[in-house]
């Protein structure tokens, strides 16, 4: 169990840092740290690793205090986003270096090394040296190394930055499965968003050195906490918005009726709509609630959907629909509605 | 254009090298070697059975250790402390450092002597505390206090050549190092030190080919009292019992000595940069 304690730190001469972290990360969790950079995620995994210690604040791994104690001393795996292998060592020697340092003797820490090597799928490369893998079958070889001497949490660096976009895919779900069948606390640091939402059990979203909301991936992206935490993840219709009378709200595009229960008349918020809650129309249906017809001002093909900017009103909706007929406008379901207090940070 | 061929072309760019090679080296060599054998060879047997001979060569070994050694053991340090610095403040302090490199050996050991001779300064400081000035005094003209005077020109190439290799180093691979249980010196030793060492011995090889050559600084902190090839090689040629071929054949002995070493450090040299 990885724990952080009401952590503070700041970079001597800085303002950068992060300023009171509490986060707790169970066996066989795995925690997404997310947030721009600067935003002190990164900061946080050195606390966590021990490269940095805290002003403030503990940081307890299996519920011993570990803040004074040295980064060899704190018994965590951590994969680094350039990896880290030795170069002059082979990929076994390379993931059989920690057990050396314990003092395990070679025939043993070589059995266990590329057995270690074989459960991330490179037991035929154990005699190659790093500079003859390619960048995944580096990873994967950081990865065993990570996790051979059975460490008390294991922390991800933004591991898959460096790999092209299939095999970051592909690596995500290694990494998750590797993690699982260890049952070990993980903590993944990542600017990806969409990376973060797909294997994470909680993100935590950091900003300004603060934890500002942490939260199952489904939970963050229908209820952000506010709307910076919308825009950062994932796409999303954002509108200033007043609330005018009980269950309705006025926004650039239009009256909109939704719950706006908790929200008295006259309260400014943001109003949240993601794209592919918004229903789209043909160029002549009517009758509905919350329905607009608009000018298309841009439509972008992904494949499996389209990305349309419709011009309403003020505004623009943007929707994603798997529909390839032609739109002229669009309903919005007031349940998809959702109600944000404005943020100081957003931009 | 030019009707020449290119390989032809850049050949003609070589040419200018080549007459300076020949005239300042190829053909002092010949002359050297021409000396050595004027009286008909026996200057190799003078040589071999003098016992001076033997001494001085000794000396110019241990010397050829000592200087690099120390000049590593400070250097180094320097070359990672350097390679963690920002581009700018890393400039500056290359400049500072390149710069006893332009200084003549002479007024090295002027100031070495202005400093520990056995009225120097720090000479005198030391006796304040109480220490024997004549053994402070003393050291800097011994062979040790030779080499550590050597070393003050030797660290500028011992960080200019072992630089690169720290810079290239991986920094994260320390920290990798650290959080798989490896303690601070174990790190150095398990994982920098190891590939860095190809420039160490280029390093070291180049420091001790200088140290075992150089006689400026020798000559004018210990005149002829330590016995190396190169002070050998001066009396046989300055004194009044003139031996010049004796001279020719010491001076191949030390060429040889330092092409031997210059080759061990190339070879490890080249080898470091073609895996990089």
């Amino acid at each position: 169990m990885l724990n952080l304690e009401q952590v503070s730190f700041q970079y001597p001469g800085a303002k950068a840092g992060v300023s009171d972290v509490t986060l707790k990360v169970e066996p066989g969790e795995l925690v997404a740290v997310i947030g721009a950079s600067g935003s002190g995620k990164t900061t946080l995994l050195n606390l966590l690793a021990g490269f940095l210690m805290p002003d403030t604040g503990r940081v307890v791994i299996d519920d011993k205090d570990v803040s004074a104690m040295p980064p060899e001393r704190r018994d965590l795996g951590i994969v680094f986003q350039s990896y880290g292998l030795f170069p002059h060592m082979r990929a076994w020697e390379n993931v059989a270096y920690p057990l050396k340092v314990r003092g395990v003797a070679l025939a043993e820490r070589r059995t266990r090394a590329i057995e270690a090597l074989e459960r991330v799928g490179m037991g035929n490369r154990s005699d190659n040296g790093p500079r003859e893998l390619s960048g995944g079958q580096q990873q994967r070889v950081a990865l065993a190394r990570a996790l051979v001497f059975e460490p008390r949490g294991l922390l991800l660096d933004e591991p898959l930055s460096a790999l092209d976009a299939n095999l970051r895919v592909e690596m995500r779900d290694e990494i998750l499965r590797v993690q699982r069948a260890a049952g070990i606390a993980a903590l993944l640091v990542t600017h990806d968003q969409e990376e973060a939402l797909s294997i994470a059990d909680r993100v935590a979203v950091m900003r300004d050195g603060r934890l500002v909301q942490i939260a199952p991936p489904r939970e963050l992206y229908d209820n952000p906490a506010d709307e910076a935490i919308a825009r950062f993840v994932g796409e999303a219709n954002l509108w200033p918005s007043r609330v005018v009378g009980e269950g309705s709200i006025e926004t650039p595009v239009g009256r909109l009726a939704c719950d706006t229960k908790g929200h008295a008349t006259g309260t400014k918020t943001i109003a949240l709509v993601r794209p592919e809650n918004v229903i789209p129309l043909g160029p002549d249906a009517t009758g509905q609630v919350n329905a607009f017809a608009g000018e298309v001002m841009a439509d972008r093909f992904l494949g499996s959907t389209r990305r349309i900017d419709l011009a309403v009103g003020e505004g623009t909706i943007r929707l994603e629909t798997r529909i390839r007929d032609a739109i002229g406008g669009v309903a919005i379901p007031p349940d998809a509605i959702r109600l944000l207090s404005p943020s100081q940070q957003a931009n | 254009m030019s009707a020449r061929t290119p390989a032809a072309f850049t050949a003609s760019f070589a040419t200018p090298g080549a007459v300076v090679f020949g005239l300042f080296f190829v053909l002092p060599l010949a002359a050297v070697l021409m000396e050595a054998i004027s009286d008909g060879g026996s200057a190799f047997g003078r040589v071999w059975n003098d016992p001076v001979f033997w001494v001085g060569l000794r000396g110019s070994i241990m010397l050829g250790i000592a200087a690099p050694f120390i000049s590593l053991l400070i250097g180094v340090p320097v070359a990672i402390t350097l390679a963690r610095l920002s581009p700018r403040m890393r400039t500056s302090l290359l400049i500072a450092i390149s710069l006893p490199l332009t200084f003549s050996g002479l007024i090295i050991a002027y100031g070495f002597i202005l400093l520990l001779g056995r009225a120097g300064f720090v000479t005198l400081l030391l006796a304040e505390l109480g220490f024997d000035p004549a053994v402070i005094g003393g050291f800097i003209f011994s062979p040790l206090g030779l080499g550590v005077a050597y070393s003050y020109y030797l660290v500028p190439r011992v960080v200019l050549i072992v630089l690169p290799a720290v810079r290239n180093f991986d920094m994260v691979q320390l920290r990798a190092a650290r959080s798989l249980g490896a303690g601070p010196l174990r790190v150095l030793a398990d994982v920098l030190v190891p590939q860095i060492m190809p420039s160490l011995v280029a390093a070291f090889c180049l420091t001790a080919a200088v140290a075992i050559g150089a006689y400026g600084t020798a000559l004018a902190l210990v005149g002829t009292q330590v016995n190396i090839l190169p002070l050998l090689l001066y009396s046989k040629i300055s004194e009044t019992g003139t031996d010049l071929p004796s001279a020719a054949v010491i001076s191949i002995v030390l060429m040889a000595l330092c092409a031997c070493v210059i080759a061990i450090g190339e070879t490890f040299f080249s080898r470091s940069s073609s895996r990089r």
